[in-house]
């Protein structure tokens, strides 16, 4: 696949100036590892994001698992736009901009439901769950042509995909296929949603918002170097080893479109932490559902971080979630919504593979719900630095200074590694935080060429 | 409204008899150790089959039910609770280091007698004020249901049910204790 095709967005770069007349290739330049706190906590990067990322990204809604049954549906947003996931009477899953026709309204008010329509509280326009518009209140006043209900449907995105249960969407109807756009991807989201014949989402995310941009939570899902630090706390409780290395043994890979992941070993011979915590009653099924290579890669390795870009993680992770279990493994899914510069909104979801035993359900949520999300042990200590990240870059004269991200930066690439991709070894480096940035100042690079169209 | 309380009645928990008081003091006393940041003094109020959780709340309509889910943000047993504490007193919980000023307000406060013999059902509503290093106020607010468990002259906590108001929990994270 040509890599070129893949690319939504900009296929040629643009100078883009900000209104202090910096441009955003002097100030991001990413092949150096130098990123600017400019672009963190301000609001006119914030405003270009909007219509740049998230008007034309693939972005991601949700699971098929939460929406089983038709009709069922759950709000999500992207960027600022509201969104409703709904799975059609005709079973289709569709997105749509949870807005009504008519004066704007939201027209879903709770973060769930299953509906045959989906009906407006202010003027009473009701819709079919596959987006149609199936009447209005006081039809009879509408003169004719006036109210051409053929053409006042539901706004959909404009491309919707589903990937191993994954479901994305995007406002750019000139994006490529969701298939084409996940690209080399695929072969790593095959191992992590795929590796026992699936995985489901169980109950509902966890949200909650952060005062701090999008940008250090996303960057701080594809590094391993802040977790000794960060989570220091852990060491003495045992629930870390004492070694400042010891997340250092695994491979950055940077994948096309600004995907990234990691692949970490855990300490060797300890079972636990083999197959990414999944238990070895499990295990027979991987040569079902991944190539031998895959099921090597999986088995051989504790922890898989992947980014799909912009703002969506996978985190399968092993650990303890208290220091008297075992640790086993989860599987965690983070997406960032950006609601201002500085102020960010959280989902944390949870997902098991579909043939987990009760015990294996309960273990490893147990140590998900312990360890992560808004009250997670780990992850509490990680916004608290996205915060002052962030409050430590709105300031002019911190907006003059770069961040550091240069380890590894003359780092060669691993030609043994199995899988698609650029894989650097050593998992602590920021080569991925770097191809990310890279993809950003792409996407960042060109307004919005097809913005604006009716569907 | 149930009949008014013989409050010379010593089995009974209603408000205004001794048990009731006896109860109001002992929320009020655990919520000053947590805000006095004494974890450990507050963790030996619990009983060691302790279930401690806080569910999701989802916002829904009044017929689908109350919008609690079963994912949690807490899902605590005693070994959890004890290894929240463990981190709270080491010197890097970075969430909580330098901590969080909170103010824990107990209200509402209605006993029943529990599932078990000596235990008691008791629900409070819960307004927390945190404030963390140079920022303004957030609030927790909410209702707790607990069994709380007669020992002697004291009470242990053998449940407590954390539901709180928000769906989206506004406030950064949740690294103070309920």
């Amino acid at each position: 696949m040509p890599a070129s095709k893949a690319r939504p967005g900009p296929t040629k770069s643009t100078f883009t100036c900000l209104s202090n007349g910096e441009r955003l290739e002097t100030i991001v330049r990413p092949q150096e590892g130098l990123i600017s706190r400019r672009i963190f906590a301000d609001p006119e990067i914030y405003e270009m994001e909007q219509d740049r990322i998230f008007a034309r990204a693939w972005f991601f809604l949700g699971h098929e698992s939460e929406i089983p049954k038709n009709g069922d549906l759950v709000t999500r947003s992207c960027g600022r736009d509201p969104i409703v996931l709904v799975r059609g009477d005709d079973g289709i899953i569709r997105a749509f901009l949870n807005s009504c026709r008519h004066r704007g309204t939201r027209l879903c008010r709770t973060d769930r439901d299953n509906a045959h329509f989906l009906r407006c509280p202010y003027h009473g326009w009701s819709y079919r769950n596959t987006g149609e518009l199936a009447s209005a209140m006081g039809e009879s006043h509408y003169g004719p042509g006036e109210l051409e209900k053929d053409k006042l449907g539901l706004i959909a995105v404009a491309r919707l995909g589903v990937y191993r249960g994954l479901i994305f969407g995007t406002w750019d109807g000139s994006a490529p296929s969701l298939e084409d756009w996940l690209g080399e991807s695929r072969w790593y989201i095959d191992i992590i949603f795929g590796r026992t014949g699936g995985v489901e989402i169980v109950g509902v995310p966890q949200i909650w918002d952060v005062d701090c941009s999008w940008k250090f939570a996303t960057d701080n899902f594809t590094d391993n170097y802040h977790v000794f630090s960060t989570h220091q706390s852990l060491v003495p409780l045992g629930l870390l080893p004492n070694d400042p290395d010891f997340a250092c043994h695994g491979h950055m890979v940077t994948l096309g479109n600004g995907h990234i992941l990691h692949f970490v070993k855990g300490p060797p011979g300890v079972e636990e932490f083999e197959a990414m915590g999944v238990p070895k009653t499990l295990w027979p099924k991987f040569a079902d559902h991944l190539s031998p290579s895959q099921a090597d890669l999986f088995t051989g390795h504790c922890i898989s971080v992947g980014t799909l870009w912009p703002n969506f993680h996978w985190m399968q992770l092993v650990s303890a979630g208290d220091m008297e279990s075992k640790p086993i493994g989860f599987l965690n899914l983070r997406l960032e919504i950006p609601l201002t510069a500085t102020r960010t909104r959280m989902y944390s979801w949870f997902a098991i593979d579909v043939s987990a035993s009760s015990e294996y359900r309960t273990a490893s949520y147990e140590a998900y719900v312990r360890t992560f999300g808004p009250a997670g042990i780990y992850d509490q200590d990680d916004m608290q630095n996205w915060e002052d990240c962030t409050s430590a870059s709105i300031g002019p004269a911190a907006k003059r200074y770069t961040m550091h991200h240069k380890m590894g930066l003359h780092r060669q690439r691993d030609p043994n590694w199995p899988g698609p991709g650029v894989a650097y070894a050593d998992s602590y480096g920021e080569l991925t935080q770097r191809a990310w940035y890279g993809e950003w100042l792409r996407m960042m690079s060109a307004p919005f060429a097809n913005g604006g169209q009716s569907p | 409204m149930s009949e008014p309380a013989d409050i010379m009645d010593e089995s009974s928990c209603d408000p205004g008899t001794r048990l009731y008081g006896r109860i109001a003091e002992f929320l009020y006393r655990e919520a000053d150790l947590l805000d006095s940041h004494r974890y450990a003094d507050w963790f030996a109020l619990f009983a060691p089959d302790i279930r401690y959780d806080m569910p999701v709340r989802i916002n829904e309509f009044r017929a689908r039910g109350d919008g609690f889910r079963d994912i949690a943000f807490f899902d605590e047993n005693y070994a959890s609770l004890r290894t929240r504490v463990k981190r709270l007193e080491t010197d890097s919980a970075w969430a909580e280091s330098p901590p969080s000023r909170t103010r824990h307000f107990v209200s509402n406060i209605l006993a029943s007698p529990g599932p078990q013999a000596g235990e008691f059902a008791v629900q409070s509503s819960f307004m927390i004020t945190r404030t963390r290093s140079d920022q303004g106020y957030q609030l927790f607010t909410g209702k707790r249901e607990d069994v709380l468990r007669s020992e002697g002259e004291h009470f242990k906590i053998a449940r407590r049910h954390i539901l709180v108001d928000q769906t989206v929990i506004t406030n950064t994270n949740l690294s103070i204790l309920f």
